[in-house]
């Protein structure tokens, strides 16, 4: 045994697996606790060998990216370490999802409420942007909140630091629902506005108590989009029509927010309507929106501790809180973007036109 | 975040005693195969059409592994295999596990058949390659040696793989030094800092102190004269000192120097740890030192 077998033996000791809490495709994730100071974690132990491609690049992005990151709302990688031919990720273990919280019908939701939660998701943004990385997979289940209601940016499976100029990135991320139209329009040069597109569908999620643009498969999500926008024009979004992707979703009038989100109040629709501005370059900047009068405007948002939680209840986490890649509960859209650079095949251009639903898996028959 | 924290160096005591000399290969050769393995690195890269920064990726995190980890445990045609194919997930590039080993099958039989050519049979004839079969033997066992790899390397470095690549600081610095309009300053030193990967000094000195070693080298070869007296020195203004400049001009410039042929052959024998382990049998390390 030499020095980094040691060290490593040293570092596995110091966690203590107890059950296991969930399943993934390329993970086990199992509750677990710091041996000396009996702390509760979570253990993602990544399957190795029964891959063809070594290791998941999703696990290798999580492990990159997390090892740097540290920040209140972007969950901790407290450790890794090598058990036989296995990887284990240390994460710090967090109580609920904010998918958990918008489910609860028997929660209540204050305007400052959602105020809190939105700063909260766009404070950890803004530090993943300003450390040049992009999420790519924001969604409601991958905000986790800790038991002092803390909200945290969790599964970086997806996540990439920005490409050099002029290198190509895969329209193949964000899951289905809050994917921005310029990846359904097959982009392949993006940048953090997809991440500020995606906290705009959370946002109006969080006030609607339902996914707001559930689209039925990546065509019908285009059509959606415009439904609830209005379709874009060249000017509101110039070059659209050249995306690679692109196709003519048909024609549908522009909408006010104000008739969906009547209780809301200006600046709130004001920060909502940046965050889902068609073109990428007018979207608003995480910083941007931290300095937005919404969050200094009345009501201050709640404290966390404060924040409605979903009662305990038999306290076994679906997996999906740490990945994305299964849906056990079955309403959610049951999808996730493929994860990209998927070696075996790319999908070209017709074969997303003609048949969009096929290569995905929908898991919502398993409920 | 400050630049340093971003990337791991070796540390003195690991520096000074590596775990292969350890183990009783010398310095000197332990260099030879560090350049080898990244050579290798870099063929199977071109072979690859492989972006170049995964390349470079690959090489740094190669010679990070060398300070954890004996080549007596691990040979380098296996480690640069993993560390090619790592970096170039980390580098969202990710490559065809066949088509890497594919071409690490080639560049290993053709290092054979040199070291044949040279040592025992000189009129062997030309180099042919056999392509392996698909399901064969060969296949199988590069593999679990490619997928080994990976993640040994991972595990050994802790799990820090962040790699500064200095392209961008030398613009900067040939930016600040007026050079930029030079292009022969320009792509020599990038050659300088592209040669660099087949030493350890990515594992060594932080990016500025390399940077200004590949600039130092241009400018004295190229006869620019830049401020170079106390207390008017052009490294200072980018953090480094003298003795760590001149000490990655040392590594850099110890890659030129002409090899007896005997010194060249040595190193193809030792690609994978048998060969390594054979080389200690044969040469006890009592001797060596």
């Amino acid at each position: 045994m030499d020095a980094v077998e040691r060290a490593n033996a040293e570092h596995q000791k110091q966690w203590a697996k107890d059950q296991k809490i969930g399943e993934g495709t390329y993970a086990v994730v199992y509750r677990g606790r710091e041996v000396s100071t009996g702390r509760k974690v979570a253990i993602k132990k990544i399957k190795v060998g029964q891959f063809k491609d070594g290791l998941d690049m999703s696990a290798i992005r999580e492990v990159k990216y997390l090892r740097e990151l540290k920040h209140q709302n972007v969950i901790e990688l407290l450790d890794v370490f090598s058990s036989k031919t296995n990887l284990n990720l240390v994460l710090e273990f967090l109580d609920t999802d904010l998918e958990l919280v918008i489910k609860d019908r028997s929660l209540v939701f204050l305007p400052a409420d959602i105020k809190a939660w939105i700063a909260m998701t766009f404070r950890g943004l803004e530090f993943c942007h300003r450390n040049w990385i992009l999420h790519r997979d924001l969604k409601p289940n991958n905000l986790l909140i800790s038991a002092n209601g803390q909200l945290k940016l969790a599964d970086f499976g997806l996540a990439r630091d920005f490409a050099d100029p002029g290198y190509k990135m895969t329209h193949q991320v964000i899951t289905r629902w809050y994917r921005p139209p310029e990846l359904l329009f097959g982009a392949r040069y993006y940048s953090t506005a997809v991440d500020i597109w995606s906290v705009g569908c959370i946002f109006a999620e969080l006030m609607l108590r339902t996914p707001y643009l559930p689209g039925e498969s990546d065509m019908d999500q285009v059509r959606t989009t415009f439904r609830a926008l209005g379709t874009p024009t060249e000017e509101d979004w110039p070059g659209h029509k050249k995306l690679p992707d692109y196709f003519d979703a048909g024609q549908y009038p522009k909408t006010q927010l104000r008739d969906l989100f009547t209780a809301a109040t200006t600046e709130c629709l004001n920060l909502l309507a940046k965050c889902l501005i068609y073109d990428p370059y007018k979207r608003i900047s995480a910083k941007e929106a931290l300095f937005h009068p919404y969050f200094t405007a009345m009501p201050y948002p709640s404290h966390p501790s404060k924040l409605p939680k979903p009662a305990k209840k038999g306290s076994t986490l679906p997996l999906e809180e740490f990945d994305g890649n299964v849906d056990f509960e079955g309403a959610g859209p049951g999808v996730r973007a493929n994860p990209p650079n998927k070696l075996k095949r790319k999908l070209s251009a017709e074969e997303l036109g003609s048949r969009p639903l096929a290569r995905r898996l929908d898991f919502s028959q398993h409920a | 975040m400050a630049s340093v924290s971003l990337y791991p160096l070796a540390s003195l005591e690991q520096i000074e005693k590596s775990p292969s000399r350890e183990d009783g290969l010398s310095e000197g050769l332990e260099e030879d195969l560090r350049a080898f393995g990244c050579k290798l690195i870099h063929q199977a890269g071109v072979l690859l059409k492989q972006k170049q920064v995964a390349v470079a990726t690959a090489q740094i995190l190669f010679q990070r592994f060398w300070f954890v980890t004996s080549m007596k445990q691990f040979g380098i045609g296996d480690i640069g295999m993993g560390a090619l194919y790592l970096a170039s997930k980390l580098e969202e590039c990710p490559i065809r596990m066949r088509d890497l080993i594919n071409v690490y099958d080639l560049l290993l039989q053709r290092t054979a058949h040199t070291l044949a050519v040279q040592t025992t049979s000189p009129h062997k004839g030309e180099f042919k390659y056999a392509p392996m079969s698909y399901f064969g033997n060969t296949f199988y066992d590069l593999k679990d040696a490619l997928v080994v790899a990976e993640m040994q390397i991972l595990k050994r470095l802790g799990f820090q793989v962040h790699v500064v690549l200095p392209y961008g600081t030398l613009v900067n610095y040939l930016r600040v030094l007026g050079l930029t309009s030079r292009e022969d300053v320009c792509s020599r030193a990038w050659g300088y800092l592209n040669d660099a990967l087949q030493t350890p000094v990515y594992a060594l000195y932080p990016v500025p102190t390399i940077v200004s070693a590949a600039i130092l080298l241009t400018t004295r070869f190229l006869g620019i004269p830049l401020p170079s007296t106390p207390p008017n020195c052009w490294w200072e203004l980018f953090d480094a000192n003298w003795e760590d400049v001149w000490s990655v001009c040392g590594y850099i410039m110890r890659l030129y120097r002409p090899r007896p042929l005997e010194d060249q052959t040595r190193v193809l024998g030792m690609v994978s740890k048998k060969g390594v382990r054979q080389w200690l049998e044969d040469n006890p390390p009592s001797r060596s030192t």
